[in-house]
């Protein structure tokens, strides 16, 4: 299954699907409504770029539909009744694939990483000749 | 249930218009014969009559603080933020300086001479305040000392637009070249608009610090006695006055405008459904 799902991610992963795996995570950590994920992800420190808010409701939406996630309004102690989100079992297990999927990426840039060093070395080697 | 003649009675922020419209629509699909009467108002203006006594079933508004300034608890109980939206500057193809203006250089295009540009009432209308505050943010954001007074001193009369649907109207009819509006206005409307830059328009929680620097005065419901209020994100926010003979009714309402039909219409109408 991990071996399939993970096939599917070897195209550049786009800002949109990241999002969608940052989301994923933040959620595992703890149930949030959508302007309190927005600051987190804003927050977070593997964040690049700007995480505005339309991109991250069009993605919670779309990741409901598919049942990544699951809502619920609540509401506020003393604010506004928002819809809270959490993950669901599928979400969890979408969120272990692109977990490994990263972490084959970065196993894959630092040998591309490695090669390079070695033959920036290799060039001022030849240059010192 | 509701006897003839009566109706379920809706009171809501004039940017609303055609979501309340789309969603009465096919909420009168659903429950044939009803009637559905609906006030479009700036949203300041909707809280206070409710305060004065006219009587609503539903209330819809374009400033989720107003729930809590003014409504809550005595005469709603509960409220739900359903819509987000933005600040942006609308104009026309036929604007004066409409094909220079940017996101770089709208306030030197603005403060051109014979160029017109109109914001509402903010005593009255959540878009008034906040395009108050974006001005002061952009004196911020920009580095430009006396950009709020100038375009404050520079801007069309306030008084002439009581809600934001006004300046759309008026824009949309050529009255004036730009006009300071949600975008979901401008979608609505078909125009052209300039984004501001997500830091000084309202539109994103990651900056709430940031914004609530910026502050306003507008008049409070005891008179001669002004309330200062603080920017915040956008957040358009829907309840149920606690005085309607149909509260299931009412609830069958919101709980369309929340679903999956009713962030159809908010995104058809250029909302960000929450």
């Amino acid at each position: 299954m991990n071996e399939e799902n993970l096939s599917k991610f070897e195209s550049p992963i786009s800002i949109e699907r990241s999002i969608q795996a940052e989301l994923l995570l933040l959620l595992g950590q703890r149930p949030s409504h959508g302007y309190e994920l927005i600051q987190r992800l804003n927050e977070a420190d593997y964040q690049s770029g700007e995480a505005d808010a339309a991109t991250v409701y069009r993605n919670l939406r779309r990741m409901d539909k598919d049942g990544l996630i699951k809502s619920h309004w609540e509401m506020g102690e003393s604010g506004p009744g928002r819809r809270l989100y959490e993950l669901t079992p599928l979400g969890e297990e979408s969120l272990k694939v692109w977990a490994q999927y990263l972490a084959q990426q970065k196993s894959k840039l630092e040998s591309f990483l490695q090669a390079y060093f070695q033959f920036e070395k290799s060039l001022s080697v030849t240059k010192e000749r | 249930m509701l006897r003839s003649k009566q109706a379920l009675r809706i009171i809501h922020a004039g940017a609303l218009e055609q979501v309340v419209e789309k969603c009465a629509e096919h909420f009168s699909k659903q429950n044939s014969g009803l009637k559905i009467e609906m006030k479009a108002v700036g949203s300041r203006e909707g809280a206070q009559r409710l305060l004065s006594g006219e009587k609503y079933d539903i209330i819809a508004l374009a400033d989720q603080a107003l729930f809590a300034e003014l409504l809550v608890p005595e005469l709603v109980e509960n409220y739900f933020v359903f819509a987000a939206d933005q600040i942006v500057i609308g104009y026309d193809r036929s604007s004066k300086g409409s094909k220079e203006i940017t996101q770089r250089n709208w306030m030197d295009m603005l403060l051109q001479p014979h160029v017109s540009f109109a914001r509402s009432d903010h005593h009255l209308d959540p878009c008034g305040y906040r395009t108050l505050m974006v001005w002061q943010l952009a004196e911020v954001f920009y580095h430009k000392s006396g950009l709020y007074s100038t375009l404050a001193t520079a801007c069309l009369p306030y008084s002439t637009y009581p809600k934001s649907l006004d300046v759309a109207s008026a824009l949309f009819k050529g009255n004036v070249d730009y006009a300071f509006l949600y975008s979901s206005q401008a979608k609505q409307l078909g125009l052209p608009y300039i984004t501001l830059p997500s830091k000084i328009n309202l539109s994103n929680p990651a900056y709430a610090d940031f914004y609530d620097q910026a502050a306003v005065s507008v008049e409070s419901t005891i008179p001669g006695k002004d309330v200062i209020i603080h920017g915040k994100p956008i957040e358009f926010a829907i309840g149920i006055a606690k005085s309607t003979n149909y509260p299931e009714l009412a609830k069958s309402f919101i709980d369309l405008l929340t679903g999956v039909d009713g962030n159809l219409i908010l995104e058809e109408c250029g909302f960000i459904p929450c």
